[in-house]
């Protein structure tokens, strides 16, 4: 990693940290989570169930609403302001790369989609005070949970940076990054009407069902199939960016 | 310093700068000119780096711009067209991040905010809020910004627009100040603003260049100004026949008259001069003479006479 990449990333986690919007983010986002996990316990306190609270966290509809809405809003303004205020000239005539811009702006907002999750560890602990530790916790399958929460992350960021990429407008950029991440994020509930369809559709859209998958991981299983598909699924929206912002060149 | 050839530039279906050329030495100060949308602008980010060429060739400092890019970035500080800042910083960390960003070694960050701020008026504003300064104030931080690298070349875009006369004042000096140790190359349309800071001109219209060499050749280039008399005279025009037949005048205009006075406007050849002449014609009459007064050819003129060809 070059310098200017740790400069630029300096850049962007101050503008990101110092903002008050993240905070605000931050708190809303937490007032949601936190309802979404009072839920979960209510529900686990009427009798016996054969799942861990963590496991209704993870595939609740509390849990998915906050992870498709929160990243477009979050990384709308990533390029988007820098076209819109011209600062993206001030930015692309000092002596750094392409990559260093994009890298920088990607793992600034990683940081802070992980910021967010953060405070939902508290809600176990939380949780385990107030049952005296009778009900044990799986580590292996929390740690599972929250890795594939944080690599879905990465996927959505890239997407979300790739819409800023292509629009001086923050809202279009938000609202592209939205259809694209519910478009993938829905094609999981596909498979209630694709009983019909055949083998090969139904495996297909099991492939990309983000639900299922968060299913698997918060039950303890650790599957590789949806670690590589959201990971290339990350590197091809970076290049895209990556493509995107090198072609706007030639225009502007 | 700069060196520009056959340099083009076309955006989807419009040509913004056709086969430029031109030449920069080291040391000198620079006025790009030409009206709005003549492709001052786009000249200066491809030299810049900020922008590709469609073609032709661009070395500055010695260097290629296509193969050396970073290079020759590390090497130029830009000031963009309406000083675009980060409005949610403060000026002593804005200049900061950028001087870490154009590789000023980290132990002489400090140093330099403190130099460029010092140099450019803005330490009384260094823990300030850029979202809430002056236009004034942006200018110099946007100034102090493309110096905080120390870089050899300067380009600067429109660096008075803006300002208030005061401040344009105070920005005209700081850049003449700052031709003693850089090379700058600045973009205007205020022409009075490249005869106060510029020691050459390169006339640009239509992505074209119309014109480049020194004030002083330039301002020779279109007829030297016109000569004005005020004689006494009974029939204005019949003098006015007389003095074109003199050499090197090319045209006499009556231009006023009252109470047994003439106005008259002799204009010369290029190049050409007839003071001489037109005072041993007045003394030949006789004629009471109450002005005298020759016009300066204003760089003004070379431009609107280049821009209206």
């Amino acid at each position: 990693m070059t310098r200017a990449f740790w400069v630029l990333l300096k850049r962007e986690l101050g503008a990101i940290f110092l903002s008050p919007v993240s905070h605000v983010i931050f708190a809303l986002f937490n007032l949601v989570m936190g309802f979404s996990f009072w839920f979960c316990a209510a529900y686990m306190a009427q009798g016996a169930r054969n799942v861990t609270v963590m496991q209704i966290f993870f595939i609740i509809f509390y849990f998915w609403f906050c992870l498709i809405i929160m990243i477009p809003i979050f990384t709308m303004r990533l390029f988007a302001e820098e076209y819109r205020s011209g600062t993206i000239e001030l930015l692309m005539s000092a002596p750094v790369l392409e990559w260093d811009v994009i890298l920088s702006k990607f793992f600034a907002s990683v940081a802070l989609y992980a910021g967010l999750w953060l405070p939902t560890l508290v809600y176990l602990w939380v949780y385990q005070a107030l049952t005296r530790h009778q009900v044990p916790v799986e580590w292996g399958a929390l740690g599972a949970s929250y890795l594939l929460v944080l690599v879905i992350g990465l996927f959505y960021v890239a997407i979300g940076l790739f819409t800023s990429s292509l629009t001086k407008n923050q809202v279009l950029a938000a609202f592209a990054s939205f259809v694209i991440i519910a478009l993938l994020f829905f094609t999981g509930f596909l498979g209630f009407t694709a009983a019909g369809t055949g083998e090969g559709t139904a495996r297909l859209i099991d492939y990309l069902a983000t639900l299922k998958h968060m299913q698997t991981f918060a039950g303890g299983v650790f599957d590789t199939r949806p670690l590589v598909f959201y990971l290339s699924g990350t590197g091809l929206f970076l290049f895209l960016t990556y493509v995107v912002i090198s072609l706007r060149k030639l225009r502007y | 310093m700069i060196e520009v050839k056959n340099l083009r530039k076309s955006y989807a279906g419009c040509q913004a700068v056709r086969d430029i050329s031109f030449r920069v030495a080291k040391g000198e100060i620079v006025g790009l000119l030409g009206p709005n949308g003549a492709g001052k602008s786009t000249t200066m980010r491809i030299l810049t780096g900020y922008l590709p060429a469609t073609a032709g060739t661009v070395r500055v400092a010695g260097r290629d711009l296509l193969n050396e890019s970073l290079a020759v970035r590390r090497r130029v500080g830009y000031m963009p067209e309406n000083v675009p800042l980060y409005p949610d910083m403060r000026v002593a960390e804005f200049l900061a991040y950028r001087a870490a960003l154009k590789g000023v070694p980290r132990r002489r960050v400090k140093a330099r905010v403190g130099e460029v701020m010092a140099r450019c008026g803005v330490a009384e504003v260094a823990r300030h809020i850029i979202g809430a300064l002056s236009r004034g104030y942006r200018q110099r931080v946007g100034l102090a910004d493309a110096l905080v690298h120390e870089p050899e070349l300067l380009i600067l875009d429109e660096p008075t627009a803006g300002l208030d006369p005061n401040q344009i004042r105070a920005v005209r000096e700081l850049i003449r100040q700052l031709g003693r140790r850089h090379t700058i190359l600045l973009s205007t349309h205020i022409l009075s603003e490249v005869e106060m800071v510029c020691r050459r001109a390169i006339i640009i219209n239509r992505g074209k260049i119309e014109a480049s060499d020194t004030l002083e050749n330039l301002a020779k280039r279109v007829k030297s100004g016109a000569l004005f008399i005020e004689v006494r005279a009974a029939d204005g025009e019949a003098l006015a026949r007389e003095l074109r037949e003199l050499p090197g005048v090319s045209t006499v205009r009556v231009s006023g008259g009252r109470d047994g006075w003439v106005a008259l406007e002799c204009a010369a050849r290029p190049g050409g001069e007839v003071r001489e002449q037109v005072d041993q014609f007045i003394k030949q009459r006789n004629l009471p003479l109450r002005e005298f007064r020759c016009g300066k050819a204003s760089l003004e003129d070379v431009f609107i006479e280049l821009i209206q060809e």
